[in-house]
């Protein structure tokens, strides 16, 4: 291990192994996964039904899942699109609270006509996410400050906004607790699709992922983002516009939190309220880098993880597990996906090893 | 009444630097080690609920010191595994140990929110700290604070005076250098982390033991974050975390000041200080400084024997 054994980093490791070590890396995530919910006196017997019969083969069940699944298509999309330029955007719940209250913001003063009422809200919340996003990334380009923490502290700053908001100017007076007033029935919600809480974010959802696979495979931008994530330098000097695909990219994966966020409001709740946006940053990760940031396989991940939601939620209220049981079941499965693939990454080579 | 506004602020101000400054300590041996750790929220995090945990259970604030510190360095030492052995890219596995430490806490110490727990009170040393103005802010302080400038000193001397500290900045430097001078990179890197985790941990049992008393979830807020910004901002430095420590820790302190004193002002908007002047010291010495940054120069970078030049 620390002995005289080098590393040689494998320039493509064959597909039979990339495979092994995805499916390994993941299956033993599940395995220590399934430890920690057994210690915890759920059978494996319940787990299985949890997990796999209520969640994907019974219809109220997949229902939920279609739902719980819908803003994580989004966020997944939005990590997705920013990490794949290893353009760190870890505030992803900041963009989602701004976009949550531009939409609410478009909502409670009625602005526009009622037709366009709901495409205004969403737009408005796109916009705004991508604002948000756009401080850190205008930052990172012009100054080279690290996006890793101004993009994560703006979400704390964006956090006491809305509970300035929603414990002062925006506070529904026929409500005990800091909710805005509901949206309009009609004008400012979206439609359920009358199947369990399904409502149309869904279509937003998917139709977001089809547009996103198709800019970044038909699309030139695609092309810079592909080389921009395989190497900045060699594409800069190659040149690609590597500031403006980043920024654009960047406005992308903000836009897209944005509208997540919106889409709970409108989708779900029906106001703003202050559990909107929590814990869905590293959800959002942890969907990127399984589907390797490409949209499609990303929107089948925020399926799986739209069940992993929902199988914990059962768990919640049957058998009292609290909710971080879900971020604890994630951050164990990624971690063990990246130490896995450490197999197909290298090779290892014993003994004195001829310098090149 | 400003000047009693000033003293009471500047009396609280030490505790609200402490856990900055311990966990800036660990985090900047990481680092010096060139090793990033953006877990530290996630340590702190298990700090604070094993901290809080063992209190609860023991009675003694002083044996959940120890526990938190093992907790944090047992969270660290998988991080270390799958950085340093592993070679998993270092921003994500600090990801990872956010998200573990604050989905681990939450499963564990739920039972345990709110629990009044016992903890560490201010100290009174007598003459010392009846002294007018100077007494309470210097003299009536818990032991961890003193507790924390000393190690500030001896982390100074580790890094920059000691032979051992040589060796670990030599590892952050140039690993290869290092590599062939004898020096084991690997174990040294294993090692800063680990130390590093338990500095951590003990930041996060500041903020249950000392702080608040009570553990209750998220209860670290951003300040694993803050952290990471202290120590760009401290430039990997000892003694300049200490300025940096009481500069955020005077920031923090100004909140239950402003509320106590009943002042008109928006609460939640006051609230964002720390966050925001995080942002500003972040920027600030980045765009100034361009492109020289004192960053130990193999931060981030995995090494490998056979890359070395």
């Amino acid at each position: 291990m620390l002995g005289p054994v080098y590393l040689v980093p494998r320039q493509e490791a064959p597909l039979w192994l990339r495979a092994s070590t995805f499916v390994g890396g993941i299956a033993l995530g599940l395995l220590i996964a399934f430890g920690i919910l057994i210690a915890y006196g759920v059978s494996a017997g319940q787990i299985v039904n949890e997990f796999i019969v209520f969640v994907f083969l019974d219809l109220n069940g997949l229902a939920q899942v279609v739902t719980a699944s819908t803003p994580l298509v989004l966020v997944g999309l939005a990590s997705a699109v920013a990490l794949k330029l290893r353009f760190w955007n870890i505030g992803v719940e900041g963009q989602m609270w701004l976009g949550c209250i531009a939409a609410t913001g478009v909502a409670l003063f009625d602005i526009g006509p009622d037709l366009v009422r709901l495409p205004l809200m969403f737009v408005a919340a796109a916009v705004a996410g991508a604002c948000w996003i756009g401080i850190p990334a205008f930052l990172k380009l012009r100054f080279r400050v690290n996006e890793i923490i101004t993009s994560l502290l703006l979400t704390y700053v964006a956090y006491q906004l809305v509970q300035h908001l929603l414990f002062g100017a925006w506070h529904d007076p026929g409500s005990a607790f800091p909710n805005s007033q509901h949206y309009d029935e009609g004008t400012e919600r979206l439609a359920r699709l009358g199947w369990g809480s399904t409502h149309t974010g869904i279509w937003i959802a998917v139709g977001a992922g089809v547009l996103l696979w198709i800019v970044m495979t038909r699309a030139r931008i695609g092309f810079y983002m592909d080389a921009i994530g395989a190497n900045a330098d060699a594409a800069r000097a190659a040149g690609v516009p590597v500031v403006l695909t980043t920024a654009l990219a960047a406005a992308m994966s903000g836009g897209l939190a944005g509208v997540a966020g919106a889409g709970l409001a409108a989708g779900q709740e029906y106001r703003m309220t202050l559990f909107i946006a929590g814990g869905y940053t590293f959800s959002g990760i942890v969907i990127a880098f399984i589907g390797r940031f490409r949209p499609i396989p990303v929107v089948v991940t925020a399926f799986v993880v739209g069940g992993v939601y929902t199988a914990g939620d059962t768990l919640k209220v049957f058998y009292q597990l609290p909710g971080a049981i879900t971020t604890l079941i994630e951050a164990v499965i990624l971690l063990s996906l990246v130490t896995v693939e450490f197999f197909s990454r290298y090779h290892l080579t014993y003994g004195v090893r001829e310098r090149a | 009444m400003a000047a009693d506004f000033v003293q009471n602020w500047l009396a609280t101000t030490p505790g609200f630097a402490t856990p900055f400054l311990l966990a800036a300590l660990g985090l900047m041996i990481n680092e010096r080690a060139g090793v990033l750790n953006l877990g530290c929220e996630g340590m702190m995090l298990v700090g604070a609920m094993t901290g809080a945990v063992v209190s609860f259970h023991t009675g003694l604030a002083g044996a959940g010191v120890p526990v938190a510190m093992l907790a944090g360095a047992l969270v660290a030492l998988v991080f270390g595994i799958a950085v340093v052995v592993f070679r998993t890219d270092q921003v994500l596995t600090g990801l990872i140990i956010v998200a573990f430490g604050d989905g681990l806490t939450g499963v564990v110490g739920r039972p345990y929110m709110f629990e009044k727990v016992a903890g560490f009170r201010d100290l009174d040393l007598g003459p010392l700290s009846d002294i007018p103005w100077l007494g309470p802010i210097l003299f009536q302080q818990d032991i961890l604070v003193y507790a924390a400038a000393a190690l500030a000193v001896a982390v100074w001397w580790g890094l920059d005076r000691s032979d051992v500290g040589l060796r670990l900045r030599a590892v952050g430097e140039d690993p290869a250098t290092a590599d062939i001078a004898g020096v084991n990179v690997q174990l040294f890197r294993l090692a800063a982390v680990v130390l590093g985790g338990a500095l951590c941990g003990l930041a996060g049992a500041y903020l249950s033991l000392a702080s608040s008393f009570v553990w209750t979830e998220h209860m670290v807020a951003g300040r694993g974050w803050i952290v990471i910004a202290l120590v760009i901002f401290s430039g990997w430095r000892p003694g300049r975390a200490v300025i940096g420590a009481l500069i955020f820790g005077g920031a923090e302190a100004l909140i239950p000041r402003v509320q106590a004193m009943g002042f008109d002002v928006p609460i939640y908007l006051v609230g964002m200080l720390p966050y925001v002047l995080t942002l500003a010291v972040l920027i600030v010495p980045t765009i100034l400084r361009g492109e020289r940054s004192p960053a130990p120069s193999a931060l981030l970078l995995n090494y490998l024997r056979q890359d070395r030049r």
